[in-house]
């Protein structure tokens, strides 16, 4: 993916700043523009072997085991830890892609490497999956496709 | 050398003067939108004044329609159909609207300017919401985070509502917001008391209102409500009622207990309340007592990861796990749910599993 | 030469060849700033057409009317800017009160028409070189349309310019300063048109 600075991007990140959609904002202290941070998490995800895909449908399959628990944390085969909460409201998505997400935080724990854990959200879920967008450096829900790799432990495509 | 100063001052005053004048005239030309008429329903008119938001013109009407981020077209609450006089969604309301609520010409009431005559449709329960100031009178802990607070209500000194409405909370702007913002919570208490609400607060960490009311409110503090809203309240008929709640889920469903014993309602009716260990239990003095008042009533607290030290004999599992077991058949029933999102997905799937129509599934909507 | 003739090469002159913005760099904060999008580009410079036309004709009358007569020259700096004031005041309520989108759209620049300087500079210019009510007017709005021209071929460009590979130094204001001296060459060479003419 080699993609350049749109308008439609400079919308993106227009919703993207604190207050418009969320309080803090998707970016959190990321200065790059958002051409920028999307080329350099697509390649970060390439360098790690996956696809926006995989690791978007490994973040909803635990999400499912996960919400088996409402709101309580489940274990999850083989060695993970998923807590599932949610709260009353609803958030478009930054990239004005139709519809509304559900304010869901889902909490990953890796026993096998010491509790090492991550959240990320609902919206998070469809962000990635749709439009390779991580978050920036800093922000709340970042989810760094690093931490992402190395704490879900997704298959390899 | 006096008189060309004099000229000269007496120059710059007289073409500002003129400016300041033609800038009059344009404001009652241009910017003057003048007496506007919305038609509320088809039936309803107000006679306003043009030039604000349709938000804050309804709200001078004291017709308040639900918004928690107060008018900034940032929470995507405040929806309201405008079916003549409006133009297009602006760019700040896309976002909210899905292709199916612009063709109804749904939009953000905060975003809409009141140029012209506009036609809205809503619903008509809003026309009894009410803004309140009142007092905390009391502010007790339920559990280790969930709090109990009581408001006596000064002007109006009384609010009618259904048992199982919600009141939107205004918190002032303090460390958390630079400006007022809204939050729906449902009145605990029931309608018989008039000069009091009731609620049942939990702390989410962050969590604006939360934070204000777990941190800083005290006993004695004024705090501004309107309402009330909400079309979740016991429907009339003889089924027998499921009870689903977690959490301060149980003000709405408290209130309606209470509701029922009021008036005498003796419908058979059972209470899940699912928590997870003892000490997020709460009110089981008060609904043992219910137990009493209304024979044909049980309360069945589960919790789903007791602690060693609780003792525990009652019900154990997951909220639809315990629901599962209970309950054989659901068919001839009615639920109503109370609770995070995901809880009552999850206990829709489970009713819907037991055999119960979904349409005889309520919950509060306010999501 | 005919004075309707004049007129015709005043307002040609300040549209290409003496643009306001590429040959006197006046109105370069906007420029930037309103450049990325062709839609609000065309929205801000129709704005700017309209206060410097209004305005061009406005000054001068005021000008030559009052302000030589009583020999007060002098504050023709402060007389000039607070009747531009005004008149961004009127359009923003024209604008605010006809669309609604393009009012969004414009959003700060618009009361930022205010402190435009080549709108001042359109006033100033057309005092220095002592023109008449019409070549005011003509001047006025051919130094309008220039600077809409402009910041539309500079949007246009900009758009295109969102799928080319910048170097990272030059993203922003520094490539954008770039392809407006390239404009500016472009526009200068209408030099030749007009002193070649028929």
């Amino acid at each position: 993916m080699s993609m350049k600075q749109t308008p439609a991007l400079d919308a993106a990140r227009r919703q993207m700043r604190p207050g418009a959609i969320v309080r803090d904002g998707f970016l959190g202290a990321d200065r790059r523009p958002l051409v920028d941070i999307l080329d350099a998490d697509d390649a970060a995800v390439k360098r790690l072997g996956y696809t926006h895909a995989a690791l978007a449908g490994r973040m909803r399959e635990l999400r499912a085991a996960g919400a088996r628990g409402l709101g309580e944390a489940v274990c999850v085969p083989p060695h993970f830890e998923v807590r599932v909460d949610s709260v009353r409201g609803k958030l478009p998505c930054p990239f004005g892609h139709p519809g509304l997400y559900p304010k869901t935080n889902i909490t990953v724990k890796n026993l096998a490497q010491g509790g090492r854990a991550i959240t990320y959200t609902d919206l998070g879920i469809h962000m990635i999956e749709e439009h390779g967008f991580y978050e920036g450096r800093g922000a709340r829900f970042r989810a760094d496709p690093a931490e992402l790799a190395r704490i879900l432990e997704p298959p390899r495509a | 050398m006096l008189m060309a100063f004099l000229i000269a001052v007496g120059v710059v005053c007289a073409i500002n003067t003129a400016l300041a004048l033609l800038m009059v005239a344009a404001e009652a030309f241009i910017a003057d939108y003048g007496a506007c008429t919305i038609t509320v329903n088809g039936e309803r008119k107000l006679a306003v004044e043009g030039g604000q938001s349709l938000l804050s013109t309804l709200k001078a009407e004291r017709i308040f329609i639900p918004s928690a981020c107060g008018g900034r077209g940032s929470c995507g609450l405040c929806k309201c159909r405008v079916t003549g006089g409006a133009g297009n969604p602006l760019p700040t309301e896309e976002p909210w609207l899905s292709a199916e609520e612009k063709a109804q010409g749904v939009r953000l009431s905060c975003q809409v300017r009141v140029k012209g005559d506009l036609a809205i449709v809503i619903p008509a329960e809003l026309f009894n919401v009410v803004q309140y100031t009142t007092r905390v009178t009391a502010i007790r802990d339920l559990t280790h985070d969930i709090r109990e607070l009581r408001l006596r209500l000064l002007e109006p000194a009384a609010i009618r509502f259904a048992a199982g409405q919600f009141i939107q909370f205004e918190v002032p702007p303090y460390d958390l917001t630079d400006e007022p913002v809204y939050r729906a919570y449902s009145v605990a208490s029931p309608p018989s008391v008039r000069g009091e609400i009731e609620l049942e607060i939990r702390y989410v960490p962050e969590g604006i209102c939360t934070t204000y009311v777990h941190r800083h409110l005290k006993v004695g503090d004024a705090v501004t409500i309107n309402g009330p809203y909400g079309d979740f309240r016991l429907r009339d008929g003889e089924r027998e009622i499921i009870f689903i709640a977690g959490g301060s889920g149980m003000a709405p469903i408290k209130s309606i207990l209470y509701d029922m014993r009021e008036k005498g309602i003796r419908r058979k009716a059972t209470y899940f309340f699912g928590a997870k260990a003892l000490r997020d239990l709460f009110l089981l003095d008060e609904m043992r007592a219910m137990e009493k008042a209304l024979p044909a009533f049980r309360f069945v607290p589960a919790l789903s990861a007791p602690e060693a030290a609780d003792d525990w004999s009652g019900e154990r599992g997951l909220i639809t796990e315990v629901v599962g077991r209970r309950v054989p058949d659901a068919s001839a029933m009615e639920a109503y749910l109370c609770g995070s999102p995901l809880m009552i997905d999850a206990c829709i799937e489970v009713l819907k599993r037991k055999g119960l129509a979904e349409d005889r599934i309520f919950y509060d909507k306010f999501a | 030469m005919p004075e309707s003739m004049n007129l015709f090469a005043v307002f040609f002159s300040a549209v290409f060849t003496g643009n306001i913005l590429l040959t006197n760099y006046l109105g370069m904060c906007s420029f930037l700033g309103a450049s990325r999008e062709v839609k609000t580009a065309l929205g801000l410079g129709t704005a700017v057409v309209f206060v410097m036309a209004a305005t061009g004709a406005l000054n001068w009358l005021i000008y030559c009317l009052v302000l030589v007569p009583l020999d007060l020259v002098y504050l023709r700096f402060i007389v000039f800017i607070v009747v531009i004031a005004a008149f961004v005041q009127v359009v923003e309520m024209i604008i605010e009160r006809t669309s609604e989108r393009l009012h969004a759209a414009l959003g700060i620049f618009l009361p930022l028409i205010t402190v435009n300087c080549a709108i001042m500079g359109a006033s100033l210019f057309m005092v220095i070189r002592n023109y008449g009510l019409g070549e005011a007017f003509a001047y006025g709005t051919g130094s309008g349309l220039g600077w809409a021209l402009a910041i539309l071929a500079m949007a246009g460009i900009r758009q295109k310019m969102a799928k080319a590979r910048v170097p990272r130094g030059l993203e922003g204001a520094g490539i954008t300063l770039i392809i407006a001296g390239i404009m500016a060459l472009a526009f200068v060479g209408f030099n030749g048109m007009l002193s070649a003419g028929p």
